[in-house]
């Protein structure tokens, strides 16, 4: 079964097309050059016009870039399925990719998947692994930071979740802060390696073992104005115990509440995805979590699978496909921009 | 069933004690003009009679015929009246003994509480605001942890008990002593405003609750815009917004989706906009349209051209949120 996906959630515009299980492409707006692959023709636009760009996107995707004598070239007729995200995420955003899938699906009578975005998050997780019930997913991106049980593919209840501010998007402010510019998450990363984590005194939040939520709009606070009355110079000359003191009070709140919910719910295997995902000190933590913990853990297999991306959609698609959960009315299918993951 | 207005404004012109519920704490209810009630009253709280006892009133029109308003204090307190503020004011030394204090200050209270004020407009005079308590100990929330406290004696005093079960925790009204031009603040209740502009929070409920108050002042809809630096309270002021217009989902921080949209209320945050083009994209305007409350966060980002579009859309009020030290903070309208 051949999917191409669409998700245009937020800032990317993004087409993939997937085989089964198996990505054929997987294209992200931010990662490529658009003006280069298009003779430049396209001008740099704006964060959000995915109007401007959702075509040459989806066309990147079916390698329609490529001479006309390219193998690679995919043909739309050899396409089975259309898949598009529905929700959560920017509504003007959303409603974009929603049209083109629309407009496909009638064009060229395919069967129609809607996604959601944050399912397609925690089964990006399941490309080159299997799955077990019950598992534990952490899905931690600038959007978004939650923790979610997972009876089967399709059944989910979030026992855990951000009351402020995600996880991401507390690195990216930290990272603004210091003066490097947003979005700042990986910097932080990059600092970070080389810093002293207890440099800086920050709060422990929500020490209520009871509580499986997340929150970090405090520690942001702390971290602002401890920073804010140092001279430029004492910043820079600190600069990477700042950024390693603040990540490491980041994802200690992370790690801290995803092994109170493990604890909890026993599951018999971890998944772990989202942009965060691509920060390599977090991804040891929970490698060491789940070592502690003796469960196998499944986190995406490439950067490009932990920030938004198409393939995650067609992958999520391709199990609501084989339960045969296609949209009935094409015509009534409305984006969800605070679309929820359990019922 | 509680009783109904009738039956307690029945009992008040007989001269008697009602445990009153407010929109603060339980209250001890008289009428303010009776001296035998309120001698009653002072012998039930076994209080020394020198110390002034807070009135409610219906409206400032009443407070006037009892208090000397000047005009000035009237502009500042309109908007933040009925509300949980006790005003000091000079009386008029129209209430009986014991209800002004020994230097003639009356403290007045328009009750953010309907049942209250229906109950003082009908009966056309104030009826004292003092909370249910002993004095020197703490006020209650219920009745029945009120009436735990009191000697058989002293529940046989009571004439009648409104009773509607427990009252959210709000704290004891804030006392404002507005004599002087500049204003005292005698005791910190869940929100301040020295001048009626600003509010001084000193938790992330408190703000909470300001936010709550000041939307039931403001006519809707309306668009807030909120600035002010990271970690000042936007977010939470917004939360509260929100929660104080019944939304029941979490309300968490829009700064990655731009905007979150529970129907009649919309939540913006600008913080990620860098150039109008961006802002563009976005159809803002479009979203803002047919909602009864929308924050703006990081409203500066927004440039004049947009500004004056969205006034076009719907009244606009400003609030400049500001850091005073790690649980204080200040927000300014």
């Amino acid at each position: 079964m051949k999917i191409l996906a669409i998700d245009t959630s937020c800032d990317d515009t993004c087409a993939a097309v997937v085989e089964n299980r198996k990505i054929i492409t997987n294209i992200v707006s931010s990662q490529i050059n658009l003006y280069k692959d298009w003779g430049g023709v396209v001008p740099n636009i704006a964060k959000w016009a995915h109007k401007k760009r959702i075509d040459l996107v989806i066309n990147k995707a079916l390698n329609l870039h490529l001479a006309p004598s390219s193998k690679k070239r995919e043909s739309i007729n050899s396409i089975d399925v259309i898949a598009v995200t529905q929700g959560p995420g920017l509504a003007v955003a959303l409603e974009v990719g929603i049209d083109k899938a629309k407009a496909l699906a009638k064009q060229y009578k395919k069967k129609l998947i809607a996604v959601n975005h944050i399912e397609g998050h925690l089964l990006s997780t399941l490309f080159n692994h299997q799955i077990a019930f019950p598992a534990l997913g952490l899905t931690v991106s600038g959007g978004h930071s939650q923790i979610i049980l997972i009876h089967s593919i399709g059944d989910y209840r979030i026992i855990g979740e951000t009351l402020d501010d995600a996880a991401g998007e507390a690195l990216d402010k930290a990272a603004r802060i210091l003066g490097l510019g947003y979005p700042g998450g990986p910097i932080i990363e990059r600092l970070a390696q080389k810093g002293n984590k207890n440099f800086l005194k920050l709060p422990k939040v929500l020490p209520d073992n009871k509580i499986l939520n997340f929150s970090f709009s405090g520690l942001k606070t702390s971290f602002y104005y401890q920073i804010k009355n140092l001279s430029p110079q004492q910043i820079s000359s600190h600069l990477s115990d700042y950024a390693a003191s603040y990540q490491e009070a980041v994802f200690e709140q992370l790690i801290r509440k995803f092994r109170l919910a493990v604890e909890k719910y026993q599951p018999k295997v971890l998944l772990a995805a989202g942009g965060v995902m691509s920060n390599l000190e977090l991804r040891n933590k929970l490698r060491q979590l789940a070592k502690t913990l003796n469960l196998p853990i499944n986190m995406p297999y490439n950067q490009k699978l932990n920030t938004d991306n198409a393939a995650m959609i067609g992958l999520t698609a391709y199990y609501k496909a084989l339960k045969g959960e296609f949209v009935e009315d094409i015509d009534k299918l409305d984006r969800k921009p605070r679309l929820k993951l359990d019922y | 069933m509680p009783a109904t207005k009738k039956q307690i404004i029945q009992i008040l012109k007989m001269g008697g004690l009602v445990v009153i519920p407010s929109d603060t704490v339980y209250g001890l209810a008289v009428d303010a003009t009776q001296s035998k009630a309120v001698e009653k009253l002072l012998k039930f709280k076994e209080r020394w009679p020198g110390k002034a006892i807070a009135v409610f009133c219906d409206s400032f029109k009443m407070a006037s015929d009892y208090a000397i308003i000047n005009n000035n204090v009237q502009t500042i307190y309109t908007n933040w009246l009925p509300g949980p503020f006790t005003l000091i004011v000079e009386g008029r030394h129209r209430l009986a003994k014991g209800i002004e204090a020994e230097d003639g200050s009356l403290g007045i209270r328009i009750p953010n509480y309907p049942l209250i004020i229906e109950v003082v407009k009908e009966f056309g005079r104030p009826i004292t605001a003092t909370s249910a308590n002993l004095s020197g100990h703490r006020p209650h929330y219920s009745t029945t942890s009120f009436l735990k406290t009191l000697s058989e004696k002293k529940r046989r005093m009571i004439d009648l008990i409104v009773d509607v079960g427990k009252l959210p925790r709000n704290k004891p009204s804030t006392v404002v002593d507005i004599r002087e031009p500049k204003i005292k603040i005698l005791r910190r209740g869940d929100f301040i405003t020295p001048n009626g502009q600003t509010f001084i929070s000193h938790s992330a409920q408190e703000t909470q609750k300001i936010a709550g108050t000041l939307l039931s002042k403001i006519p809707q809809p309306i668009i807030l815009g909120l600035s002010g630096d990271l970690g000042t309270g936007k977010t939470v002021f917004s939360q509260g917004i929100g929660r104080a217009m019944g939304i029941k989902e979490k309300i968490t921080s829009p700064t990655f989706t731009i905007y979150n949209d529970y129907g009649k209320f919309l939540h913006i945050d600008l913080y990620r906009i860098n150039n109008q083009e961006e802002l563009m994209e976005l159809n803002i305007f479009n979203a803002i349209k047919n909602k009864k409350v929308v924050c703006i966060e990081w409203i500066e980002n927004l440039g004049k051209t947009n500004l004056v579009k969205l006034t076009q859309i719907a009244p606009l009020k400003f609030l400049t949120f500001k850091y005073i030290d790690e649980h204080t903070r200040e927000i300014k309208l």
